[in-house]
């Protein structure tokens, strides 16, 4: 193995401790959001262990988890945002909302599925999911972060 | 010519640049090591911040259609390069003294402003209004704290220059041998009213909790380093890694050089830099809310000032 190799692999392997999380909220009910903000990410579960750091800007994020069944109010925003995330990246669709609609499939507003208009590489199902299950979600998120680095 | 090779080195290897860039990179991971700890959680690796400067190197750089961009991408190169400047002219006591042909007390004053106009101007040419708060915060808080900055070093100074018997002595090698055949000023009740100054100045100018008002990342996301991503992200972390050396082993210089001869030395103060990070910011940190910028601004025209004011009094009567 040369050095070069080496040194690119080290150096995959570092990156791929530092995974920062963005979260966008594509019209949902807030229960995902409660669930990702306030049990999942928070001290008692420490995400920080991973490196995982919850960031304002969508430029610094490398992870984001997408909550809501992208209403037609908020589709252009969130594509928009989305955009403004550097690549590498790696989406987490988190909830039901996005994989199919959930309770509100049938709303003449909801285009779900999210992967219609976005690339989703995680879906976290539930309604809302557990935090365990989020973590589960990011942590694989963080495995296909590593090869795409 | 051996001079300027020495000039180079110390600016570039030890015990500016890199060596500085280690140890600040160290003084961030053992930060949030121990926040995560008081918080009763594990906490990150202790090299996370180096995880997250690799990371920042590998992803892509966006520069914002209004910016401005040899401007956007030049602030944080000039923040980086000015902190690795200033903390090749703070001496370590008992194991290096900054050659003063280069630059002395005065020089790392005017660096230790830089990192601050970087943010400035980075949040003004990244085209972005959180960007404009955090450019208007970070000058008032600026404006607040330089003020007794300046009053604190030149108390110092004076009380160097009338102990030798002369006027001020802007002179750091000049401080740290006079405190070290005289005893620290952090043990003369005289310099105490300057040290509260400094101790209100450094979580200020490191922009830490109370008040890291600027970059507040719940209100004005991050501000100035909200448009930034990847490289140029990394060197504001880097600028920010550095000056944490370079504020501390300022405050060590003024007020605390006690150290024995050769590499003990450089031990003892590596050792005064730990404990200084853990109980003088992460401890702060995790203990404080954020104070909004009016609250901060009018109490940094109030305590920090007078006791800074009250200092150079003291010490011009003494």
């Amino acid at each position: 193995m040369s050095l070069k190799q080496f040194i690119s692999d080290q150096s995959r392997r570092m990156a791929a401790r530092s995974p920062w999380i963005y979260r966008i909220n594509a019209g949902s009910c807030n229960g995902c959001d409660v669930e990702c903000a306030t049990t999942a990410l928070i001290p008692r579960y420490d995400v920080e262990r991973l490196g995982c750091q919850y960031c304002g800007s969508p430029r610094h994020a490398d992870i984001v988890l997408v909550t809501g069944p992208l209403t037609a109010r908020v589709k252009d925003s969130v594509l928009r945002v989305f955009d403004e995330v550097p690549d590498p990246k790696v989406t987490v669709a988190v909830g039901v909302c996005p994989i199919s609609g959930g309770i509100f499939r049938d709303g003449y507003a909801v285009l779900a599925p999210l992967s219609k208009y976005i690339p989703v590489d995680v879906n976290v199902p539930g309604c809302a999911p557990r935090p365990q299950a989020i973590i589960e979600g990011i942590a694989q998120a963080i495995e296909i972060w590593r090869q795409r680095l | 010519m051996t001079e300027s090779f020495y000039a180079i080195f110390a600016m570039l290897v030890f015990p500016g640049g890199l060596f500085a860039l280690a140890l600040g990179l160290a003084l961030k991971g053992l930060d949030r090591r121990l926040a995560a700890r008081l918080q009763r959680r594990v906490g990150p690796p202790l090299a996370q911040p180096l995880y997250d400067l690799v990371k920042l190197a590998k992803k892509r750089t966006m520069v914002p259609n209004i910016a401005s961009e040899p401007v956007f991408l030049g602030a944080p190169l000039i923040g980086a390069v000015s902190m690795a400047l200033a903390a090749a002219l703070v001496p370590i006591p008992g194991f290096y003294t900054p050659n003063p042909a280069f630059g002395d007390l005065l020089v790392v004053l005017y660096l230790l402003t830089v990192p601050a106009v970087a943010l400035m101007v980075a949040g003004s040419a990244s085209g972005s209004p959180f960007g404009a708060i955090g450019f208007s915060r970070e000058m008032a808080m600026m404006l607040a704290y330089e003020g007794p900055l300046v009053l604190v070093v030149a108390a110092v100074a004076l009380r160097t220059g009338l102990g030798q018997g002369g006027w001020v002595s802007f002179s750091l090698t000049e401080i740290v041998a006079y405190q070290r055949t005289h005893g620290a000023f952090l043990l003369d009740p005289v310099m105490w009213p300057a040290l509260l100054a400094f101790l209100a100045f450094y979580p200020a100018n490191l922009g830490i909790i109370p008040f890291d008002i600027p970059e507040a990342e719940t209100e004005v996301l991050e501000g100035p380093l909200l448009e930034y991503s990847g490289p140029a992200l990394g060197l504001f972390k880097v600028m920010s890694a550095l000056k944490a050396v370079v504020v501390l082993g300022l405050g060590i210089a003024l007020f605390f050089p006690y150290a024995p001869d050769g590499a003990a030395g450089l031990l003892v103060h590596l050792a005064k830099l730990v404990l200084l990070m853990l109980i003088g910011v992460s401890v702060v940190r995790v203990s404080c809310g954020r104070m909004r910028i009016d609250q901060a601004f009018r109490f940094f025209l109030k305590w920090p000032l007078a006791f800074s004011v009250l200092s150079l009094a003291v010490v011009a009567l003494a």
